[in-house]
Order: structure tokens, then C-alpha cells, then sequence
């Protein structure tokens, strides 16, 4: 149901803003605390060895040291959500370049780095697996017992088989990306101590604080009672702190040494051990009937873990998931590996296994089109999945579908009706210009993964409310968000509301910020907060007036029913007077699916949809490509702040661009060559032209006053609009991400493209 | 080589006031700033002069402080994002070019830096002059937005 609102829609200033553009904000990268110890890794020399002998003694005598660790002092030396295929600190053996095999804690950042000089470990050198198509084959070098597929996975339905020889075009291409670099801002860091209660605290970037503080009791055996992990405001995440990175090395220091510590790692330290975008190889065979329908999708998945599985798993999923686009196709065969290398970890990345995908998919569908003679987006529209469709698993959609009005607000766009124009318009004689259009799908929350999110409101003595949950502000404007839903549920003055997150010794568990779940998360629970804080209110008028209180209702920062109304002043007052608390707690539950077979988490209940219009200027000399345009169209749902929505998109525009033009790490058997912002570029202010945010409000009744998630969708369908406008330009496929000026240059010269 | 921590006292203005500070003499402007002073309104996204986070006004010029050894500041005047006129600050927050936050103090000091010497930058100016600048978050729309509602203001 619609509900008016008064702050939910509003173009609300964050409330974070100004502190951080004052250069206020305390980061956990600057924090210093007295009588700290520094940090320093002593990280693997090869991709791959076995480790024949650690040495820490010199080390220690070194000046300034103060404790040097290794897996002998950790009690449980592994780890990982999936698998726990990770070590804390190397024992047998290192697996990629980013292994930390001891650490030094020191006075100084000089003395703890001079002493990890210091450190001897012999290793001898294993065969180093890089490219994931050899890792596949049975003979192989093992990186892991049990060989160097993480997870493998089939999953059919209908026949593809029957679904080509009904079709009229088919084809079929195999399409590659790099791993992208998240390359936030502000490294992984953080810092710990021991509180005055004797609770190892550990204050670091991270994106989930309870499944952090998980990996730190289960591998260091401390009492969950004894650790409290607390977010502050993160320099950018993206994903890429969804997995630990200092967080157990500094709880490892601080209880061994009772002191408080620092770990910050270095840019090239970040870009080196920091997780990745999974590189993927996808190979797609494609079909469709004479009048554009989709019958077939015939479909490999190849995604490179590197050393270890983090959250691999649950991102082969989305990917398989994803894979067919915001379609209705009869006939799917998907096959899909995780498959171990020697390369840089890989993980979680907004849109979490998405994009690669659909750097196929919408080339695919796209190039399917032209063979059809048809219009690309009236192709897509025609096969566009809709409300009470069944999807390509056999689930029921039966959640808000907004494809259709993307792709038609594309469709009316003045960039896609004038597309022939602009491309013929005269410009330089070696640019060519094209105009291309990709969709885009992506699942929110943790599909058919159990996932529940818990709030805590307390009504403060003084009228306002403080709502706890462990959300972490990673830029993304949760915390203003969630101010924004308390107070049109709680109606009451925004100033009134006051959000602590992201600390496990102060607030419930809400669970990850990832898949774009929290806003949708929080706000359900929040929701069930209201409910019960009526509930419990009217409790208590009814013990106070002698007569049963059946109605009460917020209004105006008062509890109003008939006959009464009370500020929320005197109702904290009441709740103390009868002996309650004043906090109340909100637990909200998706709503459980069955997995499919093969699958953990497919399908989700929920689905957010988007396209993007680019618009591109070919070199056709040198190969450079620029896009003056972009257009960001995404089915979000309410809402609930526009500055804070068009922001998620741009930035997601941007880091879309950047995957789809520029970001190349170069990898060297294994070895990263590319470890800083001049060797591997992100996009500059001079890279981004005008982009364009349409959003697309398509009611979710499930949502918080109809609110979906954000963060992810916008990057999805970058890369493959990009793509799509190069072919519309110059007429070749660029099938590798990113599309470098060396590559295009290339199919251009193959293509035989002249100067008019 | 042992290494061994030689410290040499060096002075200098920062935010208009005069500071004395014991730092070893290979100690980046940076640096002495956050590990010494605390002072972290100054953020450290590369230390290779590649991101712009580090961004201060040495003598009115706007510079890497990553890049600049603590030597080469002796006796001069440094001013960093927490002394700057708080009018640009706040054109950022208002115009929603703050996400996470990292790179903006950064981008604050060289948009300070910019308007001190163009009144009236164009949009290629404004991009040319922050090009050194990164930003991860925001795509830089708005930050473009912040810039440009700053320019010609008198106030
Ligand atoms: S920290 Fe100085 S330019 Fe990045
Ligand atoms: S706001 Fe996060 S890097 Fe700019």
C-alpha cells in the first residue's frame, strides 16, 4: 500500500556531508592511540611455494619490536565463508602474492617494516597456475587438496537443443573481462585495544561486523563476548571489504600483547591483497525465432577465484542467475566453474558476478537483433519478463518488474530516436560515433540464503529516537536512509532521530551490507520496530488508564489515540515508570524460496532492473574510445532520497566505464605488475562526461514504502551499452573487457575501417 | 642496514600557526601531518602523488603533500582542508558530491586552490584543474555541480 510520506522521496543533504568535507570524520585509518604498536605484513615472494622454513628470530631483535607472529600462533589457522580454504598465516604452503606468512608488530611504522626485512623464510618454488583454462584441466597443478575447482555447477531447464533448431539466428561467441581493482579510496585499515571491560576491540573497514567478528573468534578461539568489532565511516567498499582484511591480525596483536595496534595497508599492498572482480571467460551459444523471441541459451561460465574461494560460491550463483538477462527463455543449459589460480583473490564487487555475465548476454542479444533486422530494444521489450512470469528457473515473479519501463524510457530517449543521426552527423573523419543500449538484472538480498535483519529503536528520555543496527556507512548514505524511514514510520522531525551502526557491542544484528539488501533490510525491520513500540505503548495505557487501548497511533512526534495524546517524552517517561525498556527490537525476515537444484541461493524473491544508453566516439587511428553520454535508467522502487540515489548511479556509471574502457591489470604468471593509480587506471574527472540518471519508480510492496535496493544495478549494463555503441559505430564486436584502445584498434584494422 | 631513527626539529605555519615538530628528515609533508600531528583531515590515498586525497595549500599553492618532504617545508606556511574557507566545504555537501567522503577533503583543498586563481572557471577548466583529483564514489557529476555553483560567488 502507498503511504504519504514526508522524508521518504525527499532530497534530503546526508547528514554525513559536511563533517567529511571538513575533513572532520574520523576514518579507522586515522585513528592514533597512545602507546599503539604498528603493524607490518611480511607477505609471500612467489605466487606459488611450499614453505620449508620460518625464521622470526633476527626479527625480533630488531629495534623496536615488539611480538613478531606466525600460524603457530593462531589456533585455528583457517577461514572463509564458503570454504575454509584460507589461511590466517601461512603454514605449508603460499598460494598467491598477497599471502602474509608472518606479521611484526613495532613501535614504529619504519621499525615494524625494517623488521619484516629481517624475516627468513625459505620457500621452494611450486609451478604458478594463471590462466584459469589451464587450472581446469585434470592434470593440472593442485593449488588446493582436491584439486582447483572450488565449485562446479549445471543447471538446465527445458532443452536447448530443441530450443536452436526451432530458431531462425543463432549465435554463439566467447567473451572475456579482467579482474577489476575496487581501488576505494581509503585502504584496508584499521586499529584495536582492549577496553576498559577487557574486550578486544577492533575498529577497522569492513562491511559486516558480526560475520567479521565471526572470523576472528572462530580463528583466534576467543569467547565472542571478549571481541566487539566496530565499523566507523568506510573510505569506499564496493565489495572489496565484504571479505576480512586486517580485521584478525589486529585482534591477534592486541591480545597477545594487551597493547592497542594499527594495520593500514599500503596502496600496492591493497592492490596486491586486496579481493578482485573475478576474471571470467563466458561462452554463450544463443538462439531466437524469426519474430524475435528468445528460445535458447546454451551458456559456460568460467570465473577465476585466484588462491582462495571467499565468496566465490555465493557469486557463481549470481552469475549463473544473471546470465540469461531480464528474459523469458524456454530452453537454458548453464555450466559454470570457480576455478583456483595463483592470481590475486577475487570476491565480492558491486554487482557481485553480474557484469561479466552481461557483458555477454546483452552482446548476445544485441547482435541477435541486427540478424533479425530488428530494432534492439524492441527485441528486448519483446522478451522483457514481466509480473507473474515464470523466469528461466521455473519461479513465479511475483515481486515489482520494471524492465519493460526501462527499456521504454530508453526507447523514448532523444539519444536512442536520434541514434542515426548522430551517428551519421559529420564530425573529424576518423571518429565514428554509435549509439548502444544494454539491460540489466540483479537479484537483492541473499536470494534463497536465510536472511534476516534486526534494528533496535530506543525512545530517548528526551523525546527522539536512536536507531541501532550494524549497517555500515560505506559511502553509500545507509545511515541517512535509515534516518529518512524512521521518520515518516516514527513520524517524527528527522534532527529527532539519531543512527548508531555498525558496532557488535552496540547494535543488533542487521546483517551484511551486500546485494544491495540493507536499505531493504533495515527498513523492514524498522517497520517491525514501529509495530512493536506501538504495541508495547499501548500496553502500558492500557494498564494506566484501567481500559483497554486498542487504537494508538504516531502523529506528529505524539503517541494519539482517542482520548489521549502523549509526546514521546512522556511515553519514554511511562515505559521507565512501569520498569520497560525504552528499546525495542525489529526483526524482519525475507521471505524463504527454495533453492533450485544445483544452486544456493537461486532464485531471489526480488529483482532489480535497469538499462543504460552510451553513447561513443570511435578512433578509428589509434582505437581510443570516449563516451560524451551516458544514460543510467534503473527500477529501484521508491525513492527514498534522489541525491542519494542519482549519486549510487553516477558513481556506478563511472566505475562501469572505467571496467568497460580502462581498468587492465597486468598479471604476470601470477605476479601483479599494476599496483598503483598510475599503472592501473580508474576514471578521472576527465574521463566521465555527462551522465544521465532516469530513475524508474516501480512500486515494491515488500520494500519499505515500495523501496528496492540501489547500489548495484548501475554498473551492470555499462560495459555491454558500451560495447553495443562500438558495434553500432564501427561495426565489430569487442568480446574482451576492458575494450583498450590496443584492442579496438586492432578489430578495427581487421574490419578494414579507412579514413573517409 | 639497522635501521635507526634520527629526528631533526623542523618549523614552519600551519593554519596560521606557528609549529615546531621532531620528525625523521625523510618524512613526507603528509606524513608529519597525520602520524605526528594527528591532524587527518588530510587523507592518504596513494602516497605516490597519484590520487590527490593528500591535497594542502603550501604558500597558497596547492600541492601532493605525499610527495612533499617535510624539509622542503621549513619556514613556510601550510594550510590544509581543515582551515579552508568552510563555504566550499559546504558546497560539496549540499550538492551530494560527498559519498564516502575519502577524496573529498582532497577535492575541497584544490577546488580552494582553483577558485583562488580563476573567479569564473569553465567546465574544462574545472576539470582540468582537478584532474588530479580521483574519486571513486561519485562518478564526479556532482562534484562538477559543487565546483560550478562556486564560481563568480563573491561571497
Ligand atoms: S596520497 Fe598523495 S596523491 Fe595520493
Ligand atoms: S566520495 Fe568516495 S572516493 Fe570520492
Amino acid at each position: 500500500m502507498k503511504q504519504s510520506t514526508t522524508w521518504v522521496g525527499k532530497e534530503v543533504v546526508r547528514r554525513d556531508a559536511l563533517e567529511k568535507a571538513r575533513g572532520l570524520t574520523k576514518y579507522a585509518s586515522d585513528m592514533f592511540l597512545d602507546n599503539m604498536l604498528w603493524v607490518a605484513a611480511c607477505r609471500s615472494k612467489y605466487p606459488h611455494a611450499v614453505i620449508k622454513r620460518i625464521d622470526v628470530s633476527r626479527a625480533l631483535k630488531s629495534p623496536g619490536v615488539v611480538a613478531v607472529f606466525t600460524h603457530r600462533d593462531v589456533p585455528n589457522n583457517r577461514y572463509g565463508v564458503f570454504v575454509k580454504d584460507r589461511p590466517v598465516l601461512c603454514d605449508d604452503r603460499v598460494r598467491y602474492i598477497g599471502d602474509i606468512v608472518a606479521i611484526v608488530a613495532a613501535e614504529s611504522k619504519e621499525e615494524a617494516e625494517q623488521a619484516v626485512e629481517e624475516i627468513v623464510v625459505e620457500y621452494e618454488p611450486l609451478p604458478v597456475v594463471s590462466d584459469p583454462l589451464e587450472a581446469m584441466k585434470p592434470d593440472a597443478f593442485p593449488i588446493h587438496e582436491g584439486g582447483n575447482i572450488s565449485r562446479s555447477t549445471r543447471i538446465t531447464f527445458g532443452n536447448v537443443e530443441e530450443g536452436f533448431k526451432a530458431s531462425k539466428a543463432v549465435v554463439e561467441n566467447e567473451y572475456r573481462t579482467a579482474p577489476q581493482i575496487h581501488m576505494f579510496l581509503e585502504t584496508e585499515a584499521g586499529f584495536s585495544y582492549i577496553d576498559e571491560k577487557g574486550v578486544i576491540t577492533v575498529v577497522a573497514g569492513g562491511q559486516s561486523p558480526y560475520r567479521d567478528h565471526h572470523e576472528i573468534v572462530s580463528t583466534l578461539q576467543l569467547p565472542p563476548e571478549k571481541v566487539r568489532v566496530v565499523i566507523p565511516h568506510v573510505g569506499g567498499a564496493f565489495g572489496g571489504k565484504d571479505d576480512v582484511s586486517v580485521q584478525i591480525y589486529l585482534a591477534l596483536v592486541t591480545w597477545k600483547t594487551g597493547r592497542p595496534a594499527r594495520f593500514v595497508w599500503d596502496r600496492d599492498e591493497s592492490t596486491i591483497a586486496g579481493t578482485k572482480r573475478h576474471a571470467s571467460i563466458v561462452r554463450m551459444k544463443t538462439g531466437a525465432s524469426a519474430d524475435g523471441k528468445l528460445l535458447a541459451n546454451d551458456v559456460e561460465i568460467i570465473y577465476d577465484t585466484g588462491a582462495y574461494t571467499a565468496l566465490g560460491h555465493a557469486v557463481l550463483d549470481v552469475a549463473i542467475e544473471n546470465c540469461n538477462g531480464p528474459y523469458k527463455i524456454p530452453n537454458i543449459d548453464i555450466k559454470a566453474w570457480l576455478v583456483y589460480t595463483n592470481n590475486m583473490v577475487a570476491s565480492a564487487f558491486r554487482g557481485f558476478g553480474a557484469p561479466q555475465v552481461m557483458f555477454a548476454m546483452e552482446q548476445q542479444v544485441d547482435q541477435l537483433a541486427y540478424e533479425l533486422g530488428m530494432d534492439p530494444i524492441e527485441f528486448r521489450l519483446r522478451n522483457a519478463l514481466k509480473r507473474g512470469d515464470v523466469m528461466v528457473f521455473g519461479n513465479k515473479l511475483e515481486t515489482s518488474v520494471g524492465i519493460s519501463q526501462c527499456l521504454e524510457a530508453a526507447q523514448n530517449h532523444p539519444l536512442w530516436r536520434q541514434k542515426e543521426t548522430l551517428k551519421s552527423e559529420k564530425s573529424l573523419p576518423w571518429i565514428r560515433r554509435g549509439v548502444g543500449v544494454a539491460a540489466a538484472i540483479k537479484g537483492f538480498t541473499l536470494g534463497a540464503l536465510p536472511d534476516r535483519g534486526s534494528v533496535a529503536v530506543e525512545l530517548r528520555r528526551d523525546g527522539g529516537l536512536t536507531v541501532k543496527g550494524s549497517f555500515t556507512e560505506i559511502g553509500q548514505g545507509v545511515v541517512q536512509a535509515v534516518a529518512q524511514l524512521a521518520a515518516d514510520l516514527f513520524k517524527i522531525d528527522i534532527e529527532k532521530v539519531e543512527v548508531v551502526f555498525a558496532d557488535t557491542g552496540k547494535t543488533p544484528d542487521t546483517s551484511v551490507t551486500s546485494a544491495s539488501r540493507q536499505l531493504f533490510l533495515a527498513g523492514n525491520a524498522l517497520k517491525k520496530a514501529a509495530e512493536n513500540l506501538l504495541n508495547l505503548i499501548r500496553e502500558v495505557l492500557t494498564t494506566r488508564y484501567g481500559q483497554k487501548v486498542i487504537e494508538a497511533r504516531f502523529e506528529n512526534g505524539y503517541v494519539v489515540g482517542p482520548g489521549f495524546s502523549h509526546s514521546f517524552e512522556e511515553v519514554a517517561q511511562m515505559l521507565e515508570e512501569h520498569g520497560l525498556s525504552r528499546e525495542v527490537v525489529g526483526v524482519y525476515d525475507v521471505p524463504r524460496v527454495e533453492p533450485i537444484p544445483g544452486s544456493l541461493e537461486i532464485p531471489h524473491l526480488f529483482y532489480m532492473f535497469g538499462a543504460t544508453l552510451a553513447l561513443v566516439e570511435v578512433n578509428i587511428l589509434t582505437g581510443t574510445v570516449t563516451v560524451p553520454k551516458l544514460v543510467s535508467i534503473a527500477d529501484v522502487g521508491k525513492v527514498v532520497n534522489p541525491q542519494t540515489l542519482t549519486g549510487q548511479l553516477e558513481g556506478a556509471a563511472a566505475q562501469g566505464l572505467g571496467f568497460a574502457l580502462l581498468e587492465e591489470p597486468i598479471i604476470d604468471k601470477g605476479i601483479l605488475k599494476t599496483t598503483n593509480l598510475s599503472t592501473y587506471l580508474i576514471p578521472s574527472i576527465k574521463d566521465v562526461n555527462e551522465i544521465e540518471v532516469i530513475p524508474v519508480e516501480s512500486f515494491e510492496d515488500e520494500g519499505p514504502f515500495g523501496a528496492k535496493g540501489i547500489g548495484e544495478i548501475g554498473i551492470i549494463s555499462v560495459a555491454p551499452a558500451i560495447a553495443n555503441a562500438i558495434y553500432h559505430a564501427v561495426r565489430v564486436r569487442p568480446k574482451s573487457a576492458p575494450m583498450t584502445p590496443e584492442k579496438i584498434y586492432w578489430l578495427v584494422k581487421q574490419a578494414g575501417l579507412t579514413v573517409k | 642496514m639497522q635501521y635507526s631513527r634520527v629526528e631533526k626539529e623542523f618549523f614552519f605555519r600551519l593554519n596560521g600557526e606557528e609549529v615546531r615538530v621532531r620528525a625523521p628528515p625523510g618524512y613526507t609533508l603528509l606524513e608529519v601531518l597525520r602520524h605526528i600531528l594527528h591532524l587527518t583531515g588530510t587523507k592518504d590515498g596513494c602516497s605516490s602523488g597519484d590520487c590527490g586525497a593528500c591535497t594542502v595549500l603550501l604558500d597558497g599553492r596547492a600541492v601532493h603533500s605525499c610527495l612533499t618532504l617535510i624539509s622542503q617545508v621549513e619556514g613556510r606556511e601550510v594550510t590544509t582542508v581543515e582551515a579552508v574557507d568552510e563555504k566550499v566545504a559546504d558546497a560539496y555537501a549540499r550538492h551530494g558530491a560527498v559519498q564516502c567522503g575519502y577524496c573529498t577533503p582532497g577535492f575541497v583543498v584544490a577546488t580552494a586552490y582553483l577558485l583562488s586563481k580563476m573567479h569564473n572557471p569553465s567546465d574544462a577548466e574545472i576539470r582540468e584543474w582537478l584532474r588530479g583529483n580521483l574519486c571513486r564514489c561519485t562518478g564526479y557529476v556532482k562534484i562538477l555541480k559543487a565546483v560550478e555553483s562556486l564560481a563568480g560567488d563573491d561571497g
